[in-house]
């Protein structure tokens, strides 16, 4: 019976090293705590496994030069067609690395599922690392002619470390395996999963299972000091000498068990490429490379699209680096399904769906495409012959039309993956495809067509933009040039009746506050936010450089808007093209002009308000604090005087009204909108007003709940602070 | 296979029209003008014919006035007209000179169909396309919902007020189209810019030979005020109630 396993941690405590003073001593005991690597293994079973490394690694770089040949298609890197390539700054990339990545920042937030992953991934990392070290410390070993029993630095405090930290994380590990057993085994409908998820799964929890095993064997055979810090080896050992492991024949079980451990762990690293696993590599490519913020899309120039004739995406090769790789970093894990309200709304539009149809139909075409470079064929006549992924009037193409016109661009998909897939943008490449050859007709293309003639998508006279206005003498930048904050109004509040009386509450709001303000009246124009979305890249320019052009006149600085849309495109899509204004929402200027005393609100009726987030404002924008703040004061610093009702879907996580990426211009029946749902949540949530801010959600909410005949008032939040003016 | 789409520019179909001050005429400054909606679904039309039969046919569009047409010729290109042509004439035109003129280009393109809107919307006169037919003796089918082609044969539903009354018809023939046909697509920009590389031919009126003699004479234009006042009932009963004692309709 070995006694050894009467040594336990807490009898090498730091007084006990102290008192040892003679530093012979302590070099002399440190070399003791550590262990043979490779110990038990004979020498040709070591060059064996060498061996079988250097294939597996084969195995995995094979893998990855396939997938870097399929990454290398598009961004115009054969064939000159295609967008220049863009990617977001170094700074940017490493704090997402550090967050994204290391912190796993994006995963968190599903329940169990982030927790099985959290502790998967962080076992994985950490005994990755800690296999690493090992092969060093081996190397090096050999290198510098050391004994096994002489280890360079796996030795001493860092052995404990390292034995502690290893044996924790492998815990972690295999925890994270079981729930996700359990994830695989119950699964949602979202969750993408094959045969070969079991594999992987069956393979980490061998190498888990085995890994304790072999050490509590290997603690049993060779008398390893202070056994106690690899706590579960330790325990291990326990239970096998409880079953009649003896240090005599625990060497065999340990020569056996190391086998299957080793073997599985190559086996791991060359299946890398070829299973589910790639997403942690191609993820952190994506996770870095991902250039633009939420909200923005990428600015097409007229010289390309007259240099190559094609506008937007047709084939994988219009596709750029990034969007390629980020066809392997998706997992299918079904977030962006679920988030997705034209899913919910049962639209035909499943983002994971496009986004894995577009990297199956890669995965099909590739080898082809390789064959095809050893032929005479260029690479366009390539392309051109293959099947397109959207818009073919043969009606071969990949992803439907309908598909692709259900989507809102709410952003929700963009924003819950873990791994900074956007699905929205292949989305939004493929309709400037569509809407480039002619695929967009009815109602919404003729939005498209009132904004390019008239300037507003309802078509109606620019004659008429000011009529809003009627009897509030509202300033303009010709009345007043002076002015230091310039109102954007938009379209909305120009023509919907509906809408106009929000904008007469906010020049009231104004007023009040003392603010010296003007709008541009009938000078203003679309800013083009819904065209471009639609995929109308240069309706949308024309729009934005006439508007520019407007804004620079009068010398623009600051802009107040109460619509999330105006907002994001002044912000983003202004921004591309030189137009850099200080923009912000009226809930945030309003709620400035309250906490600085400017806004003096009087006490009203008490009641109950819901607020729905708008898409644009709390996803793209990141606001949800300052509508907030104005609703739930007491009265006299905001409007709740009764009670503040959270909704379900809230803040990031809000549910789309339906309205946006040019939704609202297509004819859909009420109760085939997206959003409907949201409808019936403000119907539940017992709000007798729902706040909103922005247009489209006004229009929509309001369709929505006299849809379900429900009497829930829907005010834009200027309205109801606009009735609590002193005075008023 | 030939398909002559003729079209014709009228003012904004979203914007206030005003009679302009001579009142014989709608005032035309600073308003927008756009492709005849009737005439986008006959262009429509003939392309997704030519789609249907793998790009084997030629749509020819044509208008028939000022240097101004080139705008709407260009977005008849843009939606992917072939090719586009003005017959220059800056005379004032009722539908019986453009007839004329639309027989005279049919004799040099001598199409299989020419397909044009029901009426223009400025006007609403109808008139264009049964005149065409009748001088070219050609069959004629107006106000179609429908229309399938089938070898030299065209079978055209149309919409009467008593439903759709169907009818089948030989090659070459004239066909005017209703609101139901189909839905234009959109010309985007990137389109127009292609087409803007496609030339626009001109022809001279005069080298056709028609003598432009008006038979339509507008006396005077005006503003028709709405008079119309709504009423809120309470249920449908008063509704019936109302409509049988004061309006006799039922």
């Amino acid at each position: 019976m070995p006694h050894q396993f009467n040594v336990t941690i807490d009898v090498i405590p730091m007084a006990h090293t102290t008192i040892l003073t003679s530093s012979s001593t302590i070099a002399a005991a440190i070399p003791q705590w550590t262990r043979e690597i490779f110990g038990n293994i004979p020498e040709s079973g070591q060059i064996v496994f060498y061996v079988a490394a250097v294939v597996a690694l084969g195995v995995f770089a094979w893998g990855m030069r396939k997938h870097w040949e399929s990454w290398t298609i598009g961004s115009g890197s054969h064939t000159g067609r295609g967008a220049k390539s863009s990617s977001a700054p170094w700074p940017v990339m490493g704090q997402r690395l550090i967050r994204e990545v290391l912190l796993q920042r994006r995963v968190l937030g599903r329940g169990v599922a982030s927790i099985a992953h959290l502790l998967l991934f962080s076992g994985f990392v950490v005994l990755l690392i800690g296999t690493t070290l090992i092969a060093i410390e081996h190397v090096l070993a050999w290198l510098v002619g050391r004994p096994p029993t002489m280890p360079v630095f796996h030795y001493g405090w860092y052995f404990l470390i390292y034995e502690f930290m290893l044996d924790t994380f492998g815990v972690a590990f295999l925890i994270g395996v079981f729930l996700f057993f359990h994830r695989r085994w119950v699964r949602s409908t979202s969750l993408g999963h094959t045969a070969g998820d079991w594999l992987v799964l069956v393979a980490f929890l061998t190498i888990a299972l085995t890994g304790f095993a072999v050490e509590g064997l290997r603690i049993l055979h060779s008398n390893t000091p202070l056994p106690g810090v690899s706590f579960a080896g330790w325990l291990t050992a326990r239970t096998m000498q409880q079953v009649g492991v003896t240090q005599e024949n625990a060497g065999t079980f340990h020569l056996t068990l190391w086998w299957v451990h080793a073997i599985c762990a190559l086996a791991i690293i060359a299946a890398f490429p070829y299973t589910r696993l790639m997403h942690a590599l191609a993820g952190m490519v994506n996770i870095a490379l991902q250039p633009r913020q939420l909200g923005a899309l990428q600015p097409l120039s007229i010289e390309d699209v007259e240099q190559t004739g094609r506008v937007g995406v047709s084939q994988l090769v219009d596709l750029q680096f990034y969007q390629l790789v980020a066809l392997d970093a998706c997992v299918e894990c079904g977030r962006c399904t679920d988030a997705c309200p034209a899913h919910e709304a049962g639209k035909p539009l499943n983002p994971k769906t496009v986004v894995q149809d577009i990297k199956r139909y890669r995965d099909d075409i590739m080898p082809q495409y390789k064959k095809n470079l050893s032929t005479s064929q260029s690479l366009a006549e390539f392309w051109d012959k293959s099947r397109p992924l959207c818009g073919d009037l043969a009606g071969t193409n990949l992803i439907d039309d309908a598909t692709l016109w259900s989507c809102t661009t709410c952003g929700a998909c963009v924003d819950v993956c873990p791994l900074r897939v956007n699905p929205l943008e292949y989305i939004t490449d493929m309709r400037r495809h569509l809407v480039a050859n002619g695929a967009l007709r009815g109602s919404a293309s003729q939005a498209l067509q009132r904004s390019g003639r008239s300037g507003n998508p309802w078509g109606l006279p620019t004659a008429e933009r000011f009529a809003w206005a009627e009897g509030l003498d509202v300033p303009t930048v010709d009345t007043h040039p002076d002015f230091e904050i310039l109102y954007w109004v938009g379209c909305a509040a120009a023509y919907d009746r509906r809408i106009q009386k929000v904008a007469r509450s906010v020049v009231r709001l104004l007023r009040a506050a003392n603010v010296s303000f003007a709008v541009l009246g009938p000078a203003e124009k679309c800013t083009g936010e819904t065209a471009r979305r639609m995929g109308d890249e240069f309706l949308f320019q024309e729009l934005a450089a006439s508007n520019m052009a407007t804004l620079a006149q009068h010398r623009v600085r600051r802009i107040v808007t109460h619509c999330p849309h105006c907002l994001n495109s002044l912000r983003q899509d202004y921004s591309q093209f030189g137009g850099n204004y200080d923009v912000v929402h009226h809930t945030q200027f309003l709620q400035e002009l309250l906490a600085g005393g400017r806004l003096k609100l009087t006490a009203g009726a008490s009641h109950t308000i819901a607020y729905h987030d708008p898409c644009y404002l709390a996803r793209a924008q990141d606001e949800t604090e300052a509508p907030r703040a104005l609703l739930s004061g007491n009265g006299t610093n905001g409007v709740a005087a009764g009670t503040f009702i959270e909704l379900a879907r809230s803040r990031r996580q809000t549910a789309c009204c339906g309205g946006g990426g040019g939704r609202m211009w297509f004819d859909d029946a009420v109760d085939q909108r997206a959003g409907r749902s949201r409808a019936r949540e403000v119907v539940d949530s017992g709000a007798e007003t729902l706040a909103v801010a922005c247009p489209f959600c006004l229009i929509m909410m309001t369709d929505g709940l006299k849809a379900q005949d429900s009497a829930v008032e829907v005010r834009d939040i200027a309205e109801l602070l606009c009735e609590r003016l002193e005075g008023a | 296979m030939k398909i002559l789409v003729p079209i014709k520019r009228v003012p904004d179909t979203d914007q206030r029209v005003r009679v302009a001050d001579d009142m014989l005429h709608v005032e035309t400054a600073d308003m927008p003008f756009v492709v005849n909606p009737f005439d986008a679904i006959a262009l429509e039309e003939a392309i997704r014919i030519r789609e249907a039969r793998s790009g084997d046919a030629e749509v020819v569009v044509i208008g028939v006035g000022g240097e101004e047409y080139e705008q709407e010729l260009r977005t008849g290109l843009a939606m992917g007209a072939d090719r586009a042509c003005v017959v220059r004439c800056d005379t004032e035109l009722d539908p019986w000179n453009v007839a004329c003129i639309l027989q005279q280009m049919v004799g040099r393109e001598s199409p299989a169909l020419v397909l044009m809107g029901k009426q223009a919307v400025d006007d609403d006169l109808g008139q264009t396309g049964p005149f065409l037919a009748s001088l070219l003796q050609w069959p004629q089918a107006t106000f179609a919902s429908r229309i399938e082609l089938q070898g030299e044969m065209l079978t055209v539903g149309r919409e009467t007020d008593r439903g759709i009354e169907t009818l089948t018809l030989p090659l070459p023939a004239v066909v005017t189209v209703d609101l139901r046909l189909n839905e234009p697509r959109y010309a985007s920009l990137p389109s127009i810019l292609k087409a803007r590389q496609k030339q626009i031919e001109h022809v001279d009126v005069r080298e056709l030979g028609v003598e432009i003699q008006p038979r339509l004479q507008v006396l005077k234009m005006e503003s028709v005020f709405s008079q119309r006042r709504c009423q809120r009932v309470s249920n449908v009963d008063e509704l019936l109630e109302r409509l049988k004692a004061e309006t006799k309709i039922l």
